[in-house]
């Protein structure tokens, strides 16, 4: 035991020798760096820990859980069923797969795991699962660095004391014993939104253990205000569950569907389905988008209409009041929306039109930010629309936990009242996101014993009696239901890194005292479900296949309840010069339970481009009224609230709406998390919890530096993104390849024809791509790519192989958006072979433009002559200080680059490698499909394909052949391997449409 | 000195090269005796001073290969910053000597004679200090031999196609003759000071490094041939290599880097900003150590001459450069040249343009060309101008490329700078050993030019002093 004591002793000192990358930057001098020494800002203030220097942290911090990690890096001893490859044929250096599912509020998502010797590396969909389809999000590929994280609590503790899980056993029986006599009187617990057969189980225990305890449920972002308002339309809390392909019109309201909301993928795989394009035959949806800031929903947009969060409620109530004057009545509406004029009012009345004409074929979403009336009011018009049933249906959901606010605010009421004196947190952090002016930190104090599950020592843990270490969904049993009820196992693909104990592992201890492997408990579960006969056969299909076959649910039928819009607000709040409204949004760390997660730091917002930071985004014309930049630090004050913020200028923002990225600010998130950018959550209170108007924004004179990774959002007319609109199209069919005039290329060099064997080739299809970020954190996840920080990323060094490039076209306030995924080209004709003076980068017969990092001296000329600046130079030994047990998540099959070399894309050059093995032990072809790159498993329209283009008949080369096909910059004669679909846009011909430039 | 050139604004042809008539030992005695007195007081200030300054350069390049090219502002796209652009300065400034030893050798030019030496060493000294750069630019220095082309157990040649390649090739064999030209040149003179020394150590060295010279007629006739071969080998290179130099930009595709007037347009900016540099160094050092009579006002204005040619060109082919780009109808190379005049760079632009195009058309001004103080701020303004044409053609172009999306904009960190600075301190330290321990000026060569030489002469000698 001294050893581990001594090397821990030796891993802190050395962090204190190991200081240099700071004093670099003491000595750099730079300005950015004074700004930041000169800043009296207290929440930003440890960004003066160079994020280097936290990774160098980090780095050593992990060293000395090494110790712990390593002596659990075997295989699990629980059975798990693998997915593909049957545990016999485990062979080493050969990955295995075993699908499980990821539980994030009331939706699960169904997940395959890739796992190296036992140690999970990278997140893929698990195709048979309704809610991911096989595609990932940026935040799901995130977590198995969440689950390396050197920061999570490794050991049970008791006010700061080292215990055992045996201690807390020992002790909660007596507890138990005392709290079962009082009927629960005392006691209360507070958990996250579950939808969890096995948690409905153990809350239906709950109650008739503790009658008189309090269950409570709160989730920081969730869909609670639809379910409130579902259940306000139809009397009952149904799930939603959206079929975007089958809509020809959909209407936004103020619903970043593609991205953020809990269902994005099969939104996204859906919407696509919708609105792809093979030829000029086809036809695609059309989406009309209303909201107050810039997402990536919007960027979608055929057109889009920029309104503060606040107003949408009238215009939604304006909308029902247009179609009624178009014919369609919308049941149970009393209240008159606001009349329009001008542009507006031609644009409801187009948009109506549309509804109406896509009667059934229609679909209106609304965001999760609107209060439940304006959910309530969406029902009913999908229902005049008849979409009920077609586009949107509804499930019921008997095994959920629902999230409620009010239950927590009556919970710390019951807390101050001194009526709790043992409080069970499971899982969340309400220290840190409960609303402010439920003052839950204080409440929290006059509760004599606080047990808190958690993964970290956060702002809960802090101020809890007993933390108990919480396990990873990837180290634990557990059960979900998705949106449809279909059933899914999340089973562990390694032993508890961190001796931590599951959810529902902890809540069962608590119900009896005893303790229940959480595979006893999902085992009874579907044991339940299954039925006692053949329930091993059916176990050992369910863990393989990650789901319980045909376990969805029928949907329900609804009906608008009579009455249910009767106190719909008539009155309508204006956003104006004079009454600024905040819209907090839902970013890259989600709640902030992700904000130690530095891929998702320093993954570029899609829209706004910042990494490492949140920043008070508005217009240009508020912050130009404001007298305000990006980078100029405001206080912005709400209900009583208020909070410095830095600006960030946003075309496209609502005028006079101010948004501000939750999850952010953290005060002990650990060492990459901890006091990176502003929590709002400052200024969040019960009453302005989604959004509020009455801001007042006034300029301190600071200001802080932020780091964007892209700095200029115009094309410059050039011909980089090629977009039309439908009509265009059909017109001039191949106007994509026409942009560019291409004469006739000659090289210096005698062509190589690359006619033989496979070539290597990919697609990108424009016109699906939403912009989100998926494909970058695969390749970050797949391919080792290291994260560089927020001082560095300012430096314009980040390391992403995969960028995606946002481009605004327009007028600067209300411009539309673009985005264009961007990695190497493969091109043939390689700018950065020729001019490489040691021959470090090369062409092999398959048309890959391969790095050789063992040869690379790092002249850095090959970025240079690169077009697409899509090579990425590690300028400092970046992955020098991982942590060992983040080493652990690392791929394998990918080298990890050392200071000084150059890297880039390579097409997933392992998975080529391996696939051609396989096929080669087979004696055949490699299968068109076979080969699957990180980026294009990840993406949820499926707008990436990869293939061999030497065959005419893969799927690659039978969308090259599409007259939407075209390559950038292919008149300088790169000759690249990836070609691009163009974008279109289906505008509606009664509505002006903006200039689409080429 | 006041001599009736300068009051009738012209230069007679048949001007003397050398002023106040000195006798061959007067010539001797000013030169040789330089490294032969004690040094004065400001030389070792001097020295003490540009030392440190070389030890600064040590120390940076000392942190860089500690950490990596990270301590400097280089980012994607701007992947080249300024050792690159001080790369391509220095060698730009060691073009003047060779040009001037054997292109103007070549010309018969006699009043080269007067500076050859000077500008020969100024030449091999820039060449060090250009040479520096692309070694410590690389991301793994300790691998930088991997760029010369050697046999070896991976049988991998180096990229024949890289132009980087070429310049390892182009700019190390410029060196290597530049080296021997100065060294061949001096040996007469080495024999000079040898036959002078007084010290047993510095008879041994200057015995070893004359090679035997004596001075006969035979050895004159071998030496002279020698010359005249070496003179004609260097005079290609004057031209190769900075035209390979513009290879590194003008072979890429980058806009503003991809065009094929570079190879001249280089070799002008490097004779222009050569001869800045002579001119700087000679008007301090012919006052500090009295040269005056042998660094004549019309060897300056001459060279004054040439720098507003030279200005005159650089200026052409910035405006040609505008031109080919509206000409040739691509749309990302005129970008690149209007953002260079307009863009994030457009003040290092007007800096370049108001220093190597403007400020030169002073010296159509005979007096401002015979004026040393003027002519000396026009050389540091042209010093300054060159170092930032470098600087705009390789970071504006880089920071604006193809795709707007990865447009950064550049900025230097204490460390670029302080490797810079660093530099001057490895170049000065050099240069003052060797003028105190070098005949600076080449005392055969301009006993050749005096009227001494003459065998016709007959003259009074003035001052006492014997042939």
């Amino acid at each position: 035991m001294s050893s581990i004591v001594e090397d821990k002793d030796k891993a802190l000192s050395t962090v204190k020798q190991k200081r240099y990358w700071r004093s670099l930057d003491n000595l750099a001098e730079t300005p950015e760096f004074k700004k930041i020494v000169e800043r009296e800002f207290p929440e930003g203030a440890s960004t003066l820990n160079d994020p280097v220097s936290r990774r160098k942290f980090m780095g050593i911090m992990g060293a000395s859980m090494a110790l712990a990690g390593l002596a659990s890096c075997r295989r699990p001893v629980q059975k798990i069923v693998p997915y593909v490859v049957p545990p016999e044929n485990l062979v080493p250096g050969m990955p295995q797969y075993y699908a499980t599912s990821m539980p994030h509020g009331l939706s699960s998502y169904g997940l395959l795991v890739e796992s190296h010797e036992g140690r999970p590396t990278k997140i893929e969909g698990n195709t048979l699962h309704p809610s991911t389809l096989g595609s990932t999000s940026a935040q799901m590929q995130a977590t198995t660095l969440a689950l390396y994280d050197p920061d999570r609590i490794g050991a049970v503790t008791l006010d700061g004391a080292a215990k055992t899980w045996d201690d807390f056993v020992k002790f909660w029986r007596g507890e138990f014993a005392t709290y079962k006599a009082a009927g629960g009187a005392g006691i209360a617990i507070l958990t996250e939104s579950h939808n969890s057969p096995t948690m409905a189980k153990l809350a239906k225990r709950w109650k008739s253990k503790f009658p008189k305890a309090p269950w409570v449920a709160y989730e920081s972002i969730s869909d609670e205000n639809i379910y409130a308002g579902i259940a306000l339309a139809t009397g009952k809390e149904y799930l939603p569950s959206y079929n975007y392909d089958k809509a020809d019109v959909v209407l936004a309201l103020d619903s970043d569907f593609l991205q953020r909301d809990s269902e994005s993928i099969t939104a996204a795989r859906g919407f696509a389905d919708g609105r792809r394009v093979k030829s000029v035959k086809d036809s695609m949806n059309r989406l009309y988008v209303v909201e107050s800031m810039f997402t990536l929903t919007g960027g979608m947009a055929d057109h889009r209409l920029r309104v503060a969060s606040s107003e949408i409620s009238a215009f939604a109530l304006a909308l029902a009041a247009e179609l009624k004057r178009q014919g369609l009545t919308v049941a149970g509406l009393k209240a008159q929306g606001p009349s329009f004029s001008g542009d507006k009012k031609k644009w409801l009345a187009a948009l109506a039109k549309d509804l109406i004409k896509a009667r059934g074929k229609s679909l209106v979403v609304t965001g999760r930010r609107q209060p439940s009336h304006v959910h309530a009011l969406t029902l009913a018009i999908n229902s005049a629309l008849g979409n009920i049933g077609k586009t949107v249906e509804y499930h019921a959901a008997p095994d959920a936990i629902f999230p409620r606010r009010d239950d927590l605010s009556n919970l710390v009421s019951k807390m101050n009242a001194g009526e709790i004196s043992t409080l069970i947190i499971v899982g969340g952090n309400p220290v840190y996101d409960a609303p402010a002016d439920t003052k839950f930190a204080d409440a929290l104090k006059k509760v004599s014993n606080v047990i808190r599950l958690g993964h970290s020592d956060d702002e809960t843990a802090n101020v809890s009696n007993w933390v108990l270490p919480q396990a990873h969904f990837l180290e634990s049993w557990g059960d979900t239901r998705s949106v449809n009820g279909t059933l899914a196992i999340t089973q562990p693909l390694i032993d508890p890194l961190y001796k931590g104990r599951s959810a529902i592992e902890v809540v069962s201890l608590v119900l009896g005292g005893r303790e229940t492997p959480g595979y006893e408990l999902v085992r009874g579960t579907l044991r339940d479900v299954i039925g006692k006969i053949n329930f091993e056969t059916g176990w050992e299909r369910t863990l393989h296949d990650g789901l319980l076959a045909k376990s969805a649910s029928q949907p329900v039928a609804v009906k608008m309840k009579s009455g249910a819009l009767n106190n719909y607000p008539a009155g309508s709040v204006s956003i104006t010069d004079s009454n600024l409204e905040i819209v907090f949004y839902d970013g890259n760390l989600h709640d902030g339970r992700l904000a130690n997660v530095g891929w998702l730091q320093e993954l570029p917002d899609p829209v706004t481009k910042l990494t490492w930071d949140n920043a008070a985004l508005m217009s240009p014309a508020t912050a130009h009224r404001l007298g305000v930049s990006n980078s100029d630090v405001v206080t912005l004050q709400v209900d009583g609230k208020s909070l410095e913020a830095p600006v960030w200028v946003m075309p496209g923002q609502a005028d006079n709406s101010i948004a501000l990225a939750l999850g952010y600010g953290r005060r002990m998130a650990g060492s990459v998390g901890t006091a990176v950018g502003v929590d709002a959550g400052a200024l969040r209170t019960s009453g302005t919890f989604s959004f509020a108007a009455g801001v007042t924004v006034s300029s301190t004179g600071k200001t802080y530096p932020l780091s964007s990774s892209q700095d200029h959002g115009s094309m410059e007319d050039r011909p980089l993104i090629r977009e039309a609109t439908l009509e265009e199209y059909r017109a001039a069919p191949t106007f994509a390849p026409d942009m560019v005039e291409t004469p006739e290329l000659e090289s210096l060099w005698s062509d190589i024809k690359y006619d033989t064997g496979y070539q290597w080739g990919m697609t990108i299809d424009l016109n699906v791509c939403t912009g989100c970020n998926a494909c970058t954190i695969a390749c970050q996840s797949e391919n080792n790519v290291p994260i560089v920080g927020k001082e560095q990323v300012a430096k314009g060094r980040e390391m992403h192989w995969l960028r995606m490039d946002r481009y605004f076209i327009g007028d600067e306030d209300d411009p539309q958006m673009a985005q264009q995924p961007m990695a190497c080209q493969q091109c043939e004709m390689a700018p950065c072979e020729q001019v490489c003076p040691v021959a470090a980068t090369n062409h092999d017969k398959e048309g890959l433009n391969v790095m050789v990092y063992n040869r690379c001296i790092g002249t850095r000329y090959c970025s240079n002559n690169c077009p697409y600046k899509v090579r990425r130079f590690n300028f400092f030994n970046y992955t020098k200080d991982t942590s060992e047990v983040a080493k652990m998540g690392m791929n394998p099959d990918v080298t990890v680059r050392s200071r000084g070399v150059m890297e880039k894309c390579t097409y997933c050059t392992q998975r080529i490698s391996r696939a051609k093995l396989t096929a080669k032990k087979d004696d055949r072809q490699v299968a068109d499909g076979e080969i699957v790159s990180a980026c294009q498993q990840a993406c949820p329209t499926k707008a990436i394909v990869f293939g061999n283009i030497n065959d005419p008949n893969s799927e690659v080369s039978r969308i090259k052949e599409r007259n939407l096909d075209y390559e950038i910059l292919a008149e300088i004669n790169t000759r690249p391997r990836t070609s691009y679909q163009a974008r279109l846009r289906n505008p509606n011909p009664e509505l002006p449409s903006k200039a689409v430039e080429g | 000195m006041s001599t009736a050139a300068a009051k009738k604004e012209t230069i007679p042809l048949d001007a003397p090269l050398v002023l106040g008539n000195p006798s061959f030992s007067d010539l001797s005695e000013t030169i040789g005796g330089i490294t032969e007195k004690k040094a004065p007081v400001q030389w070792f200030l001097l020295v003490g001073f540009f030392a440190s300054l070389a030890l600064l350069f040590a120390g940076s390049v000392g942190y860089l290969f500690w950490e990596g090219v990270g301590i400097w502002g280089l980012n994607v796209p701007v992947a080249w910053g300024w050792a690159i652009v001080n790369f391509v300065w220095w060698v730009g400034i060691g073009h003047a000597g060779t040009l001037i030893s054997a292109i103007l050798f070549l010309f018969r030019q006699r009043w080269r004679t007067a500076i050859n030496r000077f500008a020969e060493a100024m030449t091999i000294f820039a060449v060090i200090c250009a040479l520096l750069f692309p070694m410590i630019h690389v991301g793994r220095v300790w691998v930088v031999y991997w760029t010369l082309p050697f046999p070896n157990q991976m049988m991998m040649w180096p990229n024949f196609r890289s132009p980087l390649l070429w310049d390892v090739f182009a700019v190390s064999t410029y060196f290597t003759v530049s080296l021997l030209f100065w060294y061949v040149g001096m040996i007469p003179d080495l024999a000079t000071l040898r036959d002078r020394a007084t010290t047993k150590v510095r008879k041994v060295m200057l015995g070893i490094f004359s090679l035997g010279w004596r001075g006969s007629n035979k050895q004159w006739k071998h030496y002279e041939r020698a010359y005249l071969i070496l003179a004609a080998l260097a005079t290609p290179l004057v031209l190769s290599v900075h035209s390979v130099v513009s290879f590194d930009f003008a072979v890429s595709q980058l806009p503003g880097w991809h065009t094929t007037i570079f190879p001249p347009y280089f070799v002008a900016g490097a004779i222009f900003s050569g001869f800045a540099m002579v001119m700087t160094l000679a008007i301090v050092a012919r006052k500090i150590y009295k040269l005056e009579n042998i660094i004549t006002i019309n060897h300056l204005d001459v060279m004054n001459k040439i720098m507003l040619a030279t200005s005159l060109m650089v200026g052409y082919a910035y405006s040609c450069e505008f031109f080919v780009a509206w000409y040739s109808g691509n749309e990302f190379e005129q970008f690149a040249f209007i953002n260079r005049a307009t863009g994030p760079y457009a003040w290092a632009y007007w800096i370049m343009i108001t220093c190597n195009v403007f400020i030169p058309q002073f010296l159509w001004s005979q007096r401002i060309r015979r004026s040393i103080p003027f002519m000396f701020v026009i050389t540091i303004f042209i010093n300054i101008g060159m170092w930032f044409e470098r600087f705009v053609i390789v970071v504006s172009s880089l920071a604006n490329d193809f795709l707007p999306s990865s447009w950064a904009y550049y900025t230097p960190s204490m460390w670029d700078v302080m490797t810079y600075i660093g530099t001057f301190g490895v170049f000065f330290t050099l240069f003052l050993l060797f003028l105190r321990f070098l005949p600076m000026v080449a005392i055969s060569e301009v006993k050749g030019v005096l009227p001494a030489a003459n065998p016709h002469y007959r003259g009074p000698v003035s001052s006492g002093g014997q042939s």
